[in-house]
């Protein structure tokens, strides 16, 4: 096997299911400090490993814990066991557009952005013509974002994201707002990254795209990995789970 | 000290993202920029009618510079104390006010409540300027204490910074902190000499000796407020044109450094949690 651009090794993460919450601190005095919640456990001892240059889909029903295991990637929830560790700078594009300013232009939100998501001002004055060239919102640059349609959020967003120019990349299903078009862009936007030798990890409910783009499949179910191995086995496992399965 | 490297490396963001406040805030407004000293000017009138033509409250004339208006001596005391507050009020609901972001990227967390440091100073500059270029215009030789009302100013909002980044980890965890220190400041203005002199505290505190039996009166408690010791020396520079006295200006000081020192390590302590907590 080749080197591994991020490995897993028995990752656990617990959220706490709050039944009565004490978030006032009358409810937390008259309670004695207690609130009543029970354990729940997001991820069971998740472990598996991505090559460097693949491309990695994550599949599972919903709430089976993919968007919580992407948001331990990306070092915004921290999980209870387990480690994490990459090799090479990681960007995560969890929801597109979040970070953006409603009333200011589509060309201060891309400088606002960017630095959100870790570029100096010299890199995205570089690529400025380039995000904005991929987003197609050109006539619109200088429109305050709340006047975009929610597509052009989408598009501003992503080409925001796509131009930080990580090593890995972690996508959770925001693409699924593009119109055809810019999904064809995308899809070409992760060959090129898996030609420059990059990972991208992402996760989808559509399996004719996870099949098309990903070497590589995980699939999670309720918190636990079931099967990792290459995407069409995978997928196919999964869809076979599924309770009347043929269609794909 | 890996920490710092970090913090440090998002300053361009810091940058940002104060931007991103000071362009947002008055935009589609008329005046603009002006609003911000709207606030300050509506309660300088009502105080000023109330306290000093009502109430008839007389603070001495500025020593050596000679002034003796109770406008400007009040905007001295009331501009650092207001900026004061809003940093705490709007650092500590900066964490539940950028739920999406927190939510979705990772991003050195400390940089929201501080953004808001940077932009209401924005605005506290602002209003400082417009106040000196009032007390030249009524004869204050200011200029040679001008570096060191900004040191001041630095060590306000070092203090301010300090206090907001506790109270936003608590706020996230206990929703209504932010009610209860609206409250606070209320009060806490009061417990301040900015629409009083300090002289009208001391003259009780004589009348009652030391409390308890022990030589400890109630002047010394008044001045444990770290804002008095702030209001001072603003006062001392901006109103007097003198020397800040060397006691005053220590303990803001150390008032700034230990508040801005545990502010920082709470929220250090708990920054992972967050995403979580919200
Ligand atoms: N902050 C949180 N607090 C409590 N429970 C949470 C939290 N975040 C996620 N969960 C729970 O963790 C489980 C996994 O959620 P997750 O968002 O990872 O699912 P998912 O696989 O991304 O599903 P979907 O396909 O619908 O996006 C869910 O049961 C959810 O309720
Ligand atoms: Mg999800």
């Amino acid at each position: 096997m080749s080197e591994v651009a991020v490995s897993i090794e028995h990752v656990s993460k617990k959220f706490r299911l709050y039944h009565e919450r004490n978030q006032s601190i009358k409810s937390a005095v008259m309670r004695g400090r207690r609130s009543v919640h029970e354990d729940f456990w997001a991820l069971k001892d998740v472990g598996f490993e991505v090559p460097v240059g693949s491309t990695f889909g994550l599949i599972g029903s919903n709430g089976s814990g993919k968007s919580t295991l992407l948001k331990c990637l990306a070092k915004i929830y921290y999980p209870e066991t387990g480690s994490i560790t990459y090799n090479g700078k990681i960007a995560a594009l969890l929801e597109v557009g979040s970070g953006f300013h409603p009333e200011l232009s589509g060309r201060e939100n891309i400088f606002l952005n960017g630095s959100i998501l870790g570029m100096s001002k010299k890199e995205i004055t570089a690529k400025f013509d380039e995000i904005v060239d991929f987003s197609g919102v050109e006539k619109f640059i200088d429109q305050p974002v709340k006047n975009y349609s929610s597509g052009m959020y989408v598009r501003l967003g992503f080409s925001v994201a796509i131009n930080v120019n990580p090593d890995i990349l972690v996508v959770d299903e925001v693409l699924a707002v593009g119109d055809t078009e810019f999904q064809a862009k995308c899809a070409q936007k992760f060959r090129d990254f898996k030609n420059q030798g990059r990972t991208v990890i992402l996760v989808s409910h559509s399996m004719t795209s996870v099949r098309e783009m990903c070497d590589s499949a995980a699939w999670l179910s309720h918190g636990e990995l079931v099967k990792v191995g290459p995407a069409d086995e995978t997928i196919d496992a999964y869809l076979d789970s599924l309770p009347g399965a043929s269609a794909a | 000290m890996r920490y710092l490297k970090e913090v440090l490396a998002s300053r361009e963001l810091l940058a940002n993202l104060t931007l991103r406040e000071i362009r947002g805030q008055y935009k589609r407004t008329i005046f603009g920029q002006l609003w911000s000293l709207v606030n300050p000017l509506a309660s300088m009138l009502v105080y000023t009618l109330v306290f000093a033509f009502i109430l008839r409250v007389e603070p001495e004339a500025g020593d050596p510079s000679g002034l003796d208006i109770f406008a400007v001596w009040l905007l001295c005391g009331l501009l650092p104390f207001a900026f004061f507050s809003n940093v705490v009020q709007q650092g500590m609901g900066s964490i539940l006010g950028n739920v999406g972001l927190v939510q979705k990227v990772y991003f050195a967390r400390i940089v929201l409540p501080l953004s808001k440091v940077g932009s209401v100073g924005y605005n506290w500059l602002f209003e400082m300027g417009v106040l000196v270029v009032v007390l030249v215009i009524f004869g204050a030789f200011v200029w040679p204490w001008l570096p060191l009302v900004v040191v001041t100013m630095v060590l306000l909002a070092i203090f301010a910074a300090g206090i907001a980044l506790m109270l936003a980890v608590a706020n996230v965890h206990f929703r209504d902190t932010q009610y209860f220190v609206s409250i606070i400041m209320q009060i806490w203005m009061y417990l301040t000499p900015i629409i009083y002199p300090i002289s009208l505290v001391a003259v009780q505190s004589d009348k009652y000796g030391g409390l308890f039996g022990t030589s400890v009166t109630i002047l010394d408690v008044y001045r444990i407020n770290p804002l008095e010791r702030f209001v001072a020396v603003f006062r001392q520079l901006l109103y007097d044109n003198r020397w800040p006295d060397p006691q005053d200006f220590l303990l803001c000081a150390i008032w700034a450094l230990a508040a801005f020192t545990v502010g920082l390590w709470i929220f250090r302590r708990s920054e992972k949690g967050l995403a979580e907590a919200l």
